[in-house]
């Protein structure tokens, strides 16, 4: 198995929360607890109260999984839910139907398997994201998932940081391309080599989504390793202190760094972490080799027939040719893909995957992909060690199972929130507008033509979605109980992460497709070239010739 | 009488706090900025002070003092406050303060144990909670992550010991 196992010390942690939470729910029921106490005890185990029953987010720390833990998910999903989960933007999975009295049980059986959903919700230090191709990016600088689990440990109940002003999101990527969307969160990791090549960290905060978009600044350029979970104390202690708990609307990082500016808001931190140094924990070498351990490179093979490779990459029906194209990425060991499970196909809700799908995959991953699957950021999945030699035969086995949609990185592969069918909170529905454009957009060697576009929608402004750094971005809004989307175009989560511009008034529920393909008329039109992709376009441009469009045959409310 | 849960044990609280009558054997626990004064005006206050820490206070003013202080009452107004837990972390360390040290307000036995890992030795609880109860909430855990105040749980480490 390469992924982090569980010790003597994990394993007590994660029961004895199951046992204080089962008393925690008997309380509630029981009246000792009213909903105003219990709220903040079930939030920080994954525990929302939504439209219509309990939603429960269970943690995936920075996305990976073992096939037997997506078995429990699969049993999860059939035995408490109704056959389906569905992945979210922060790499966990989420079950829209549970029973509040059975929670406790389905936490039990996560425990079986070393999962939890300890803080993925309420304010609090949530889920570590990553890289989803960690370990196997040909571009990274080294694995970030050592790092990743060393953070997720430090995180856990830690007892100072349990009661924040609000919500607080790491991320951590190894590569310059940003897979992780560091740039977007409360704090951003990145690997980086210090002057004698040994790994350090450029440390980014400040960044988010929600009501107020802002991208992360870098507060400092470089941190040995050692000091990596004392500066986030340093991080967290100031923003613990200092962070606005008057309004919930303003009480995230961001805000305080903002309002200090960011020369303050970094020497309050470096004055804190050097202040509590002698207290803070410090990361040793050792720590970080015993980790870093758990990811080990699987056994791969040596490939030494160049025939059987070829096999798998060479000529065969053209459905196959675009999901090799679309689906697959290249592996940093010779002989080998990285392939996209995609869960994006035409009439299913964007991220959602049925019990039956996941024990499939588990099987296939077990056969071809060293038992090991990921999820990522943008609501897909992926094994990302599979032989070039058994391509054809993986592809044949995802379709069947209505897995290799070959739409990974276009148009259609758009990351979505639950919206209006599930959230609470939402204004507007989203999955029926992804339903909507998917059916506008059927034609594949359109969506072919018109090279990698992201689509990035949420129902409302806290941005589950991440809508403002989607190429276009959607943002349901209600308007006198209307479900009403805003559009914004240009953005990005790859570095440099770019916030997306808001085109005009937002257009009507039925207008959301034809507005996406007036958009995609003035880009084919203003194209430089096959290469230039629709953000590129945008930046080049800007986006008055995409409002001209869009507006010419609407009446502009004054 | 107001019951309270210090080290470990319930006993019968005798902090007294504004607005409440004097009785015998209570001491009178006075706002942080209220200490200062009294300091600043030349006045020297008896030994074993007790002082209330409101979240919003800062704390280096009270650090050269902490020797004339027996006991800090750190507040937790509304459910979800979160500030106190790092008063208690800097008073214990960083100040070094050894006297007692105890949470009160909106607090239900589900923070006692991140309260007593954060340097907190007597609790104030909501006054709807069953304190006899509450006392197995120390026993939450048996492990953790982080190092603490509390020396009962195995501390996951990552460091040599030195």
């Amino acid at each position: 198995m390469h992924v982090y196992r569980y010790d003597q010390i994990d394993q007590t942690l994660v029961n004895e929360r199951v046992a204080q939470f089962r008393d925690q729910t008997r309380r509630f029921l029981a009246g000792e607890l009213s909903e105003d106490e219990f709220r903040p005890l079930r939030l920080r185990n994954g525990l929302y109260i939504q439209r219509f029953a309990p939603m429960l987010r269970v943690s995936i720390p920075y996305g990976l999984l073992s096939t037997r833990q997506l078995r429990m998910l699969a049993h999860i999903a059939r035995s408490y839910d109704r056959g389906y989960g569905h992945f979210t933007t922060r790499q966990n999975i989420q079950y829209n139907w549970p029973q509040l009295e059975r929670v406790p049980d389905i936490l039990a059986d996560l425990a079986s398997v070393e999962m939890h959903a300890i803080q993925t919700s309420g304010n609090c230090i949530r889920n570590i994201t990553a890289d989803h191709l960690a370990g196997v990016a040909p571009d990274e600088i080294a694995d970030p998932r050592p790092y990743c689990e060393i953070i997720r440990q430090w995180a856990a109940l830690h007892p100072e940081f349990s009661y924040l002003p609000r919500k607080f999101k790491i991320a951590v990527t190894a590569s310059p391309a940003d897979r992780a969307a560091v740039e977007i969160h409360d704090v951003g990791v990145r690997l980086k080599r210090g002057p004698n090549a040994e790994i350090g960290f450029e440390i980014l905060a400040g960044g988010g989504l929600g009501r107020t978009p802002i991208i992360g600044k870098v507060i400092r350029p470089y941190l040995p390793q050692t000091d990596l979970l004392a500066y986030l104390e340093a991080i967290l202690r100031v923003y613990n202190r200092h962070g606005r708990r008057d309004n919930i609307h303003k009480a995230r990082i961001k805000i305080l760094l903002r309002a200090l500016g960011a020369e303050e808001f970094t020497r309050q931190v470096e004055h804190e972490f050097e202040a509590n140094r002698e207290f803070a924990p410090r990361l040793e070498a050792h720590e970080v080799a015993r980790m870093a351990g758990f990811f080990a490179p699987p056994p791969y093979q040596q490939f030494d027939d160049l025939a059987a490779v070829a096999v798998g990459i060479a000529a065969g029906e053209p459905a196959y040719e675009a999901w090799l194209r679309y689906n697959t990425r290249r592996h940093k060991m010779h002989g080998y893909r990285v392939v996209f499970v995609s869960l994006k196909k035409h009439g299913e809700a964007p991220g959602d995957m049925t019990a039956a799908q996941m024990d499939a995959l588990a099987q296939l991953a077990d056969r071809v992909s060293f038992g090991m699957v990921r999820a990522t950021h943008d609501q897909n999945l992926v094994l990302a060690d599979v032989p070039q030699a058994v391509l054809p035969e993986v592809w044949r086995e995802l379709d069947a199972l209505g897995l290799a949609t070959a739409n990974i990185g276009t148009l259609t592969d758009m990351i979505c929130c639950p919206g209006l069918d599930f959230c609470s909170l939402a204004n507007a529905g989203s999955i029926d507008v992804a339903k909507q454009i998917h059916a506008r957009f059927d034609d594949m060697d359109y969506l072919y033509d018109l090279g990698p576009i992201e689509i990035k929608m949420s129902g409302c402004m806290n941005a589950c979605g991440h809508h403002h750094i989607g190429h276009i971005g959607i943002l349901g809004v209600d308007k006198h109980g209307k479900e009403w989307y805003q559009i914004t175009i240009g953005g990005s989560s790859a570095a440099p992460a770019a916030l997306g511009e808001v085109i005009g008034p937002s257009v009507p529920k039925d207008q959301v497709s034809e507005t996406i393909a007036q958009l995609l008329e003035v880009y084919v039109r203003e194209r430089h070239g096959d290469d230039e992709r629709f953000v590129d376009a945008v930046r080049r441009i800007g986006i008055e010739p995409f409002q001209e469009r869009v507006y010419e045959t609407h009446h502009l409310p004054a | 009488m107001r019951r309270i849960i210090c080290r470990r044990e319930l006993v019968t609280d005798d902090a007294r706090y504004a607005g409440e009558p004097p009785g015998p054997d209570t001491r009178e626990v006075q706002p942080l900025a209220q200490f200062i004064a009294v300091l600043g005006a030349g006045q020297m206050p008896g030994p074993g002070a007790a002082i209330m820490i409101a979240p919003a206070d800062e704390l280096e003013a009270l650090a050269a003092h902490l020797a004339l202080v027996s006991l800090i009452v750190v507040d937790f107004p509304k459910i979800g406050e979160g500030r106190g837990y790092s008063h208690a972390r800097m008073l214990r360390q960083r100040y070094r303060y050894a006297g007692e040290l105890r949470a009160r307000g909106a607090l239900k036995r589900d923070q006692l144990f991140f309260l007593a890992r954060c340097g907190f030795d007597s609790f104030d609880l909501d006054p709807a909670e069953d304190l006899q109860a509450a006392l197995a909430a120390f026993n939450d855990f048996s492990v953790a992550y982080q190092d603490g105040s509390d020396a009962v749980v195995a501390v996951r480490r990552r460091a040599a010991a030195s």
